[in-house]
């Protein structure tokens, strides 16, 4: 009966901490609301930094920083890691997420943040840090000068190189109208001018990245309306299987969102379909507008864990 | 030839009840034959026991420890958290709830059970993980609220509508003699509920809180989108800070990873033991049930 009775108040107790939770809750996300969520439009002009909301002044530079990464095999988190040179050392505390829609609003949420997501995701809920003084945009990502940056690649071994079928497709790809779908979320890096259709038919089939992915859906799209009589099939599995299976003629086509090794680019021919920057995002109340590429990745790797760490 | 019908349909409904025991059948077999040999690869020792989980690293290390005590630091926050509340949810619904309340509660809890899970996380990841930031992050230095109490209380509330419905069914099963003779007795309604009714429904109350356990253990989109998903081992007093459980771990990179490769089979080999963990709570509580049938 005792027992029964403690068990009863706990309950209570319980429930009441939960609604506490929610209505405090709630009245976060209404401050929250005043960021907005408008998408900041597409790749070509993401939001400066100096356009946000302005940071609030209660912001705590003692706290510690809330790191978010992605998991382990996704292609931002690849070429994030190898660019800014944090490796197999990241930070072992950072929250893991397993998609770009999840970091940003994580991040959005926590005051503290810091993560990371491809630039064609980018929207002003979060901020946008520059790297080096430098601010992630298609003009430094084309001029080289923002460093964190990855080519969207597509490959082909020498024998399917020869295919006009493949020839055809890649001229496409890299055309004029090819390269209009690229600069849509993406990067472009220049195009070759306009593409006729040649009227071929068969069947292409093209697997890889999944950052590519995207990208190639509206390629693959745009390619059969004017070349009714192609029929593209595309798979996933990562730029590692792409890769592979182009070397040994599974596909037609491979996509990577990673530089080719060495000893791939022997095998290969690369096309770049496209650039992506990564871009490191913090919280509109954040302060911080730069850091250098040393200080990301001292924060990936938990050298530093506190904001009064980070000097701007 | 009435005869002859009814040995088809008896064949007919014998096959129905084989498909349910192929499936689970196969379902074994692909996994022990994809799971196993990698395990044995790994070291079944160095698997199970070993706290660092570094598949991509240029020296890999599969150890699955952190994610089996995530699974569990997890599914016993959600019990402790959802169980008490679920039961007495139940007794209040069968034994005392008003007819106009009972007609609203009831869809309630339907659609709570119908609400899919990435709905929860996203619940979870705006309104869960930044209200404990903000409640304790200061206070005990958290890397983020994306943390085991953030899973807990989520799961508490996601394995409710399992353990509310089965509870109630089966304390409106028991037998309303057993009710009217405590009364008879001269037991108040509340003691006749508590002392008789319950304690008869207990092996039912039991299978509710077993399905609660397999919900929570098993739910994996809600929790990796609030439990922060570190692959460092904790301590069930941490709970204020993230950690991976066995069915994350397989989600978070199967999308990934390329077939064949070791860390292909650790993540199926994770599927393994998340599998002979919810054999060993059915037989366990199956075990328990009997035991109290047998008394």
């Amino acid at each position: 009966m005792k027992t029964k009775r403690i068990i009863s108040i706990i309950t209570i107790l319980l429930a009441l901490c939960l609604s506490a939770g929610m209505l405090t809750a709630c009245n976060e996300s209404n401050d929250n609301g005043d960021n907005g969520n408008a998408p900041a439009g597409n790749g070509n002009n993401p939001a400066p930094p100096d356009n946000n909301p302005t940071p609030s002044d209660d912001f705590d530079s003692s706290r510690r920083i809330s790191v978010f990464t992605r998991e382990d095999g996704s292609g931002t988190r690849d070429a994030f890691i190898s660019i800014t040179g944090v490796g197999d050392d990241m930070y072992e505390e950072a929250v893991v997420l397993t998609a770009t829609s999840e970091i940003r609003t994580s991040v959005a949420g926590n005051p503290y943040a810091i993560g990371y997501v491809s630039l064609g995701s980018l929207n002003d809920t979060v901020k946008a840090l520059t790297i080096g003084g430098v601010t992630p945009s298609a003009e430094t990502i084309i001029d080289g000068s923002y460093a964190i940056q990855r080519p969207f690649l597509i490959v082909t071994n020498d024998e399917k190189d020869a295919d006009p079928l493949v020839q055809d497709f890649i001229a496409f790809a890299l055309s004029a109208q090819g390269q209009e779908h690229s600069s849509t979320n993406w990067t472009s890096a220049g195009n070759t001018g306009d593409y006729t259709p040649a009227g071929l038919s068969g069947t292409l089939k093209i697997g890889g990245s999944t950052s590519v992915d995207p990208l190639m859906a509206l390629l693959r799209a745009a390619y059969i309306e004017l070349n009714p009589n192609v029929n593209i099939e595309i798979s996933g599995g990562g730029s590692g299987t792409g890769i592979n299976e182009a070397t040994s003629s599974v596909i037609d086509i491979g996509m990577s969102s990673r530089n080719l090794r060495d000893t791939e680019k022997e095998a290969l021919n690369e096309y770049t379909v496209a650039l992506d920057g990564v871009v490191v995002i913090v919280n509109t109340d954040n302060p911080v507008t730069n850091m250098e590429i040393e200080t990301v990745k001292d924060i990936f790797t938990g050298e530093k864990t506190t904001w009064s760490q980070i000097n701007g | 030839m009435v005869r002859a019908k009814e040995k088809v349909m008896r064949g007919v409904f014998f096959i129905a009840a084989l498909a349910s025991v192929l499936a689970v059948a196969l379902i074994c077999v692909f996994l022990f034959a994809q799971g196993l040999p990698p395990m044995l690869r790994i070291g079944v020792l160095d698997f199970l026991t070993g706290d660092r989980w570094r598949p991509t690293a240029a020296e890999p290390s599969f150890g699955i420890l952190p994610m089996i005590l995530g699974s569990v630091y997890i599914t016993g926050g959600a019990i402790i958290l959802g169980v008490p509340v679920g039961i007495l949810t139940a007794i209040f619904m069968a034994k005392m709830c008003p007819k106009p309340i009972y007609r609203f509660l009831k869809p309630a809890i339907n659609l709570m059970a119908g609400i899919p899970s990435v709905i929860y996380g996203f619940f979870g990841m705006m309104v869960l993980v930044p209200a404990i930031f903000e409640i304790f992050g200061e206070r005990f230095d958290m890397m983020s609220g994306n943390s085991m109490l953030a899973a807990s209380i989520l799961l508490g509330i996601m394995i409710l509508p399992t353990v509310i419905s089965i509870a109630e069914t089966n304390i409106r099963a028991v037998p309303r003699e057993l009710y009217e003779g405590a009364v008879a007795l001269g037991a108040s309604h509340e003691r006749a509920v508590f002392k008789v009714i319950l304690p008869a429904a207990r092996s039912g109350v039991l299978a509710a809180v077993v399905l609660g356990v397999g919900r929570a253990i098993g739910e994996t989109m809600a929790v990796r989108m609030v439990a922060g998903n570190q692959t460092v081992l904790r301590m069930p007093y941490e709970f204020f800070s993230g950690v991976r459980t066995l069915t994350s771990n397989i989600i978070l990179e199967m999308g990934y990873v390329e077939r064949e490769s070791l860390h292909f089979g650790a993540i199926v080999a994770t599927g393994v033991v998340l599998f002979v963990f919810i054999l060993i709570i059915n037989l366990l509580f199956s075990v328990l049930n009997q035991d109290k049938e047998a008394r």
